[in-house]
C-alpha cells in the first residue's frame, strides 16, 4: 500500500490551471461548455463534475489588509479521505481503495448518486452524457485496464492517476510553480508544517488542512487564513455509519428484486434509503 | 533576456513591470518563487490592475498604463539623491563620468535638436566631448555639470514622489516602498532582476520605456550579475529566435542594420555607416567585426557567385527604401500599394492595431496566402461580421501548416537558449512543415525565374538554397541549421565560433550570433547534459545559447577591475591574473578586466545611462503621455512623445477623454495563445475561459450600471466591441492629478474565426507607435463602455 499524498500550498499558485487541464488532457475527459466565468473571478467552470475532476477556485480579491491584498486561487479535487464517506455509503461497494488512494469502480457502480449526497466536499459526479463512444484512444496514452471512460450513469472522480500508470499524476507533474506537489505523506505534513512557519509572515492567519478530516486527507492544502474562508469545514462529523448499515441492509434485501438492472438498483437504494432516515442527512 | 530563466532564482529582488508573468510565462515562478524560499528574495509587482503576479508578490504597486518612465525615473532620483548607487560600478562602466557637449540641453520637454516640422531630433548636441587623441573626456569625480551623472541627476530630480503619485496614481508611500526596496541592491551583493513584457514596450514611449530598465540596473551594478540584468519575457516560445534571424524589416540576420537605400548605395558605404569606430584602448567595440559577419552572411546566401570582385553579391540584397514595420506595412497595402501577401503563422485581424482598419486593408489586396494550423480569422476576413463576401475581389489561399510538435528544429528560449527538438509525429492530411513549404516555394520561384528569365533573375537563381538532401523530397532542419553555424568556404568544414569568421569570403555564416550552435562535434542544441558547474543554474551542457554558449552576457560587468566577483558568493566569472573561470566570458578570453571595458556592444565599452546616439527620442528617456491620455503631462507641455509620427489616412482615429472618459489596457491570459487561433478551438482551454470579456472596478460598474457577467459594449474612437463584463476588486480608479480615473481592462484573443469567437479588443486599439521601433500603443488608449 502506497503512502502518498498532494501537497496544496496556495501560497505558491498563480492560478495557471495546468492541474485543471493536464488531468483533463491525461484523462481524456471533454470540456465542459461554459458562458462567461461560472464562479466568483475567472474560476470555470462552477466546481468539480464527473467530467471535471480537478478545479481551480478563484477566491474574491480580500482588500481587508489595504497595503497588502490578498488572492486566494485553491487547487480541488478529491482529497481522498482515510474513512471516506463515499467508500462507506457506496451500496455496491464499488469505492474501494487503491494505493490508499479512493477510487470509484464504474462496473460497480448504478449511479444511485449516495457517495455524492455524502461527501461534503462535493466532489464526485453522476455522469449526465455518455462519452465512452466518443473516446479515442491516443497513442500516447498506455492505458491500463481501469482506464477510465466517461459513462452516463455512474459516478465518476479523481482517482490519483492510479488508473493509468503515472508515476506522479499528471496535475502535480504538471504544477510549474511548486503549488501541488506529490510526495510520502508524512513528508508532505512535515513539508507543509515548515512551510506555514514562513507563510505565517506574511499571512498571519495562515492554516493547514487535512491533518485530522476524516482521519486525515491525502490531499493537505496551505491555506492563507482559516479554512472555513475557503468552505473547508474543520472537523466535519463523519457518516453515522450505523443508520448507513440499516440503509444497506434494507436495500440489499431490495435489490434482490431489481434483475440486476441499474435504474431499478437506483430505485431500490432511494426507497431504502428514504425508509431509513427520510429527508434527514447520514452524519 | 541579459540572463537565463532559471537565473531567477539567483535574485533578491525581482522587479516585475510591464509584465504579468505569473499569467503569460508560469514557468517563471518555479524560479521566482524557489528565490523567495531559499534566498528570502522580495517581488514587486507594478501594474495597472492587481493580478495573479501581484497574487504572488510582496508589494503590488497600481500605476497608470503609459507612465512608467514617471514611475521609473522616481526610483532613479530617489537612487541618486540618496546614494544608493553601486559607485565603483557606476564610475567605472557606466558613461556617468562621460562629459557631452555643452551644446547639449533640454527644455520642457525637448531635447536639443528637435526639428519640429519634421518630428526629428538632430543627435548632433548629444555628442561626448572628446580628448585629444579622439577619446571621450571624463571627469571621474562626477561633478562637472556637463557630465552624464550631473546631467542625470538634473533631468530626474523633476520626478518628485508627489509628482509621480499625481501622474501614475501609485500611492506616494507605495511608491516609496518600491524604490526603497529595490535600490537596496546597489550593495555589491544584492542583486535586482528585472521582467518585463508587452506592457512595457508597447507604448509610444516603449524604447526608452526599457531604457529606464537599462539604466537603473547599471546604477544598482546589476548588469552581468547572477540573479541581475534586463530581462524580455518573450511572449512565443520562438519569438527569441526569429527576432535573432531578422524577423523584423530594420535588421538583417545577428542583428546587423537592415541596408537602407538612401544610406548604404554600396558595400563600402554600408561598412563604413554601420561600423562603429573607437580611439579608446580600453574599448574592445565588438561591432568592429561587421564586415566579417556581413560578408560570412552574403557568402552563405549567395555561395559561390559572392566573391571579393563583385562585393560578395551585396548589390543583390533588397534595399529598404522606406520603414516598413506592421503599422506602415498595413497602412501601404489600406491605400492599396500592396498586391499580395504571405500570413505565416500571423493573425492580424485580431491581434494587429485598429484591427477593423487592418480587416478593411486586406480587401484591397489581389491574393492573400495564410499559413496557419486552422482556419484563422484573418484567412476569412472576408466573411467577417458586416461585410459581402460577394464585394470581396482578394483571393485567399489557406495552407495547412505542420504543428510544433510535428516538425523538427530549433527554439530558442528568452534566454537565447537554442533547443533542438524532434518530431514527434506526422502532421495530418497534406499539412507541411513551414520549412518544406518555404523549400517548395522558393524552388518553384526559381525554377520559373531560370526557364523565363525575368527583370532581375540573378540574386534567386544563383542563391546558395540547397536543403533537400540527394534523393530526399523534404528540405532537412539540420542543413538549414548547419549553414546558420557556418563554414569555411574552401573545405565545407563547420566552424567552432564567430572568433575565426573573415571578410574575405573564406567563411560563411546564416548568422554569426548561432556560429558555434552546430559545429564539427555536432548539434550543440540537442545537447542534454544536466551537470551545473557554477551551481548557479547555468547549464553549459543543456542546449546551447548565444552567443557562444555565454549564459549571461556582460558577464565582465560582474567582476571588479581586479576581477573580484562583486558578490563573492554568485560569482559568474572570475579573473584569475592571467585567465578567466565560470561562464565563457564576455568579449574574448584574453583581456583582462584591467583592460578592457565591459559592455562590448557599444563603441565606448561602458554602459549608457546617457545615449549620445541610437535613439530617435532623446539620450535620457522623458515621461510624455499615450496617444489617447485621460491627463495632461505633468512634466511638461509636451503630451506626446515629439519624435512620434501620427498617420492621417482616414482610419487612423484619436479619441479625447471628453468623449471616452476610461483608460484602457489590453492583456492576455493564461488560457489563450495570442489571437487565439491556436487555443480558441480548444475545447480544454474555451471551457477555462469562453468569451471575450473586459474588467471593470465595482465602482465604475456602479456607475454604469453594470453587474458582473453583464454584457457590455466597449467603444473608442476606432470601433464598438461586445464583451461579457468581469467586475473585480482587482481593478481600481487610480487618483490622477487628483481626480478618480476607472479603467477599462480587455484581452485581445478573440475574433470571429475559430470554435470560440467574440470581438476583438484590438478594433479599440491605435495604430500609432514608438519613433524606435513603432511597435504599437496597445496598452494605454480611451474607450467609453455601457451595458448592452
Amino acid at each position: 500500500m502506497s503512502d502518498k499524498a498532494f501537497l496544496v500550498d496556495t501560497t505558491k499558485c498563480s492560478g495557471c490551471r495546468s492541474c485543471q487541464v493536464a488531468c483533463k488532457q491525461w484523462n481524456e475527459n471533454p470540456g465542459e461548455k461554459t458562458e462567461f466565468f461560472a464562479g466568483p473571478e475567472l474560476t470555470n467552470p462552477k466546481d468539480l463534475s464527473a467530467i471535471t475532476w480537478n478545479h481551480v477556485k478563484f477566491f474574491p480579491l480580500d482588500r481587508s489588509n489595504p497595503e497588502k491584498p490578498s488572492w486566494t486561487i485553491m487547487h480541488k479535487k478529491c482529497y481522498h479521505c482515510e474513512t471516506p464517506n463515499c467508500l462507506r455509503v457506496c451500496p455496491e461497494k464499488a469505492i474501494s481503495k487503491v494505493d490508499g488512494f479512493v477510487v470509484i469502480d464504474q462496473d460497480k457502480c448504478i449511479g444511485c448518486g449516495a457517495c455524492v449526497n455524502e461527501c461534503i466536499y462535493k466532489v464526485p459526479g453522476v455522469a449526465a452524457v455518455d462519452y465512452s463512444a466518443a473516446y479515442v484512444p491516443n497513442p500516447g496514452v498506455r492505458a491500463n485496464k481501469w482506464y477510465e471512460r466517461i459513462q452516463k450513469g455512474k459516478s465518476h472522480k479523481c482517482h490519483a492517476c492510479t488508473r493509468n500508470e503515472r508515476t506522479v499524476p499528471a496535475c502535480a507533474f504538471a504544477c510549474p510553480t511548486g503549488a501541488l506537489t506529490y510526495d510520502h505523506r508524512l513528508r508532505v505534513i512535515r513539508t507543509a508544517q515548515e512551510r506555514l512557519v514562513v507563510v505565517k509572515k506574511d499571512f498571519p492567519k495562515a492554516s493547514i488542512y487535512g491533518l485530522k478530516e476524516f482521519d486525515g486527507l491525502r490531499v493537505i492544502t496551505i491555506l492563507k487564513d482559516a479554512p472555513e474562508k475557503f468552505g473547508l469545514p474543520i472537523n466535519p462529523t463523519p457518516i453515522n455509519i450505523t443508520k448507513v448499515e440499516e440503509i444497506n441492509n434494507l436495500y440489499s434485501f431490495f435489490s434482490l428484486f431489481t434483475f440486476g438492472l441499474p435504474f431499478l438498483k437506483r430505485t431500490a437504494y432511494k426507497v431504502a434509503r428514504s425508509m431509513t432516515v427520510g429527508d434527514r442527512g447520514l452524519s | 533576456m541579459t540572463n537565463h530563466w532559471i537565473d531567477l532564482k539567483n535574485s533578491d529582488v525581482i522587479l516585475i513591470m510591464g509584465s504579468n508573468a505569473a499569467e503569460n510565462h508560469p514557468i517563471s515562478f518555479r524560479w521566482i518563487m524557489k528565490a523567495k524560499e531559499d534566498r528570502g528574495a522580495k517581488i514587486i509587482s507594478v501594474d495597472p490592475r492587481f493580478t495573479k503576479t501581484s497574487s504572488l508578490s510582496d508589494i503590488y504597486a497600481p500605476l497608470r498604463p503609459g507612465t512608467d518612465i514617471a514611475f521609473l525615473g522616481g526610483i532613479i532620483s530617489y537612487a541618486l539623491t540618496k546614494e544608493r548607487v553601486n559607485m565603483e560600478y557606476v564610475k567605472e562602466y557606466t558613461n556617468a563620468s562621460y562629459l557631452v557637449n555643452p551644446k547639449y540641453g533640454f527644455n520642457n520637454g525637448i531635447f536639443s535638436g528637435y526639428n519640429a516640422g519634421e518630428k526629428k531630433y538632430d543627435t548632433a548636441t548629444w555628442a561626448y566631448v572628446l580628448d585629444d587623441k579622439g577619446i571621450p573626456a571624463r571627469d571621474t569625480s562626477l561633478k562637472d555639470p556637463n557630465c552624464v551623472y550631473q546631467l542625470m541627476k538634473k533631468h530626474y530630480e523633476r520626478y518628485t514622489p508627489e509628482k509621480i503619485e499625481a501622474i501614475t496614481g501609485c500611492p506616494k508611500d507605495t511608491f516609496l516602498k518600491v524604490a526603497e526596496m529595490f535600490t537596496s541592491t546597489h550593495k555589491p551583493d544584492k542583486v535586482a532582476t528585472i521582467m518585463y513584457a508587452m506592457g512595457i514596450t508597447q507604448h509610444t514611449v516603449g524604447t526608452q520605456n526599457v531604457r529606464m530598465f537599462a539604466i537603473m540596473q547599471l546604477l544598482m551594478g546589476n548588469m552581468g550579475m547572477a540573479g541581475g540584468g534586463v530581462n524580455a519575457l518573450r511572449g512565443e516560445s520562438n519569438v527569441q529566435g526569429s527576432t535573432d534571424a531578422a524577423l523584423l524589416w530594420h535588421i538583417l540576420p545577428g542583428y546587423l542594420p537592415m541596408i537602407l537605400a538612401s544610406k548604404h548605395p554600396n558595400f563600402e558605404a554600408y561598412v563604413k555607416a554601420t561600423t562603429p569606430k573607437t580611439n579608446d584602448p580600453m574599448s574592445i567595440n565588438w561591432w568592429s567585426n561587421r564586415s566579417k559577419y556581413l560578408v560570412s552572411l552574403l557568402k552563405a546566401w549567395y555561395g559561390d557567385a559572392a566573391k571579393k570582385e563583385n562585393n560578395f553579391c551585396f548589390d543583390w540584397m533588397p534595399k529598404a527604401i522606406k520603414p516598413s514595420p506592421h503599422i506602415l506595412l498595413f497602412e501601404d497595402m489600406y491605400e492599396g500599394k500592396i498586391k499580395g501577401t504571405f500570413f505565416w503563422g500571423t493573425n492580424p485581424v485580431v491581434g494587429g492595431p485598429n484591427a477593423n482598419k487592418e480587416a478593411k486593408a486586406l480587401e484591397r489586396l489581389d491574393w492573400l496566402v495564410a499559413v496557419d494550423i486552422w482556419e484563422t480569422d484573418s484567412s476569412i476576413f472576408w466573411k467577417r461580421p458586416g461585410v459581402d463576401p460577394k464585394q470581396i475581389k482578394t483571393e485567399v489561399f489557406l495552407l495547412p501548416a505542420a504543428s510544433s510538435m510535428e516538425k523538427e528544429g530549433s527554439v530558442s528560449n528568452s534566454g537565447r537558449w537554442a533547443q533542438w527538438r524532434y518530431k514527434a509525429t506526422n502532421p495530418p492530411g497534406g499539412a507541411k512543415a513551414d520549412l518544406d513549404m518555404f523549400d517548395m516555394i522558393f524552388r518553384a520561384v526559381r525554377e520559373r525565374y531560370k526557364k523565363e528569365g525575368g527583370k532581375f533573375p540573378d540574386p534567386i537563381v544563383n542563391s546558395n538554397w540547397n536543403f533537400t538532401p540527394e534523393g530526399a523530397h523534404e528540405a532537412d532542419p539540420h542543413m538549414v541549421a548547419k549553414e546558420i553555424n557556418g563554414y569555411t568556404t574552401k573545405d565545407k568544414k563547420q566552424i567552432e565560433s564567430f572568433m575565426v569568421l573573415k571578410d574575405d569570403g573564406s567563411t560563411a555564416c546564416g548568422n554569426w550570433i548561432y556560429a558555434g550552435s552546430y559545429t564539427g562535434s555536432g548539434n550543440m542544441m540537442a545537447r542534454r547534459g544536466t551537470s551545473d558547474k557554477t551551481g548557479l543554474g547555468m547549464y553549459h551542457e543543456w542546449a546551447w545559447c548565444w552567443p557562444v554558449n555565454r549564459r549571461i552576457i556582460y558577464n565582465r560587468a560582474s567582476v571588479n577591475r581586479k576581477g573580484e566577483p562583486w558578490d563573492p558568493k554568485r560569482p559568474v566569472v572570475k579573473w584569475t591574473g592571467s585567465a578567466w573561470k565560470g561562464d565563457v566570458v564576455d568579449g574574448g578570453p584574453t583581456a583582462g578586466p584591467e583592460k578592457k571595458n565591459p559592455f562590448i556592444m557599444n563603441a565606448e565599452g561602458v554602459g549608457r545611462l546617457f545615449a549620445p546616439t541610437g535613439l530617435a527620442d532623446g539620450p535620457f528617456p522623458e515621461h510624455y503621455e499615450p496617444m489617447e491620455s485621460p491627463a495632461q503631462n505633468n512634466l511638461s507641455t509636451q503630451k506626446l512623445n515629439p519624435a512620434v509620427k501620427v498617420l492621417t489616412s482616414d482610419m487612423n482615429k484619436w479619441g479625447d477623454v471628453g468623449r471616452y472618459p476610461y483608460m484602457a489596457s489590453s492583456y492576455r491570459v493564461v488560457e489563450h495563445w495570442q489571437a487565439g487561433a491556436m487555443t480558441r478551438n480548444l475545447p480544454w482551454l474555451t471551457e477555462l475561459v469562453p468569451n471575450m470579456f473586459c474588467e471593470i472596478s465595482p465602482s465604475l460598474a456602479a456607475a454604469k450600471g453594470i453587474k458582473n457577467g453583464d454584457k457590455v459594449k466597449i467603444q473608442s474612437a476606432r470601433g464598438e466591441i461586445g464583451a461579457y463584463a468581469l467586475v473585480t476588486e482587482r481593478v481600481q480608479p487610480l487618483k490622477i492629478n487628483g481626480k478618480m480615473t476607472e479603467m477599462v481592462g480587455m484581452i485581445w484573443h478573440f475574433g470571429h474565426g475559430c470554435a470560440a469567437t467574440g470581438d476583438s479588443c484590438n478594433q479599440l486599439t491605435p495604430g500609432i507607435g514608438d519613433p524606435n521601433t513603432m511597435i504599437p500603443e496597445y496598452k494605454a488608449f480611451l474607450v467609453d463602455i455601457r451595458k448592452a
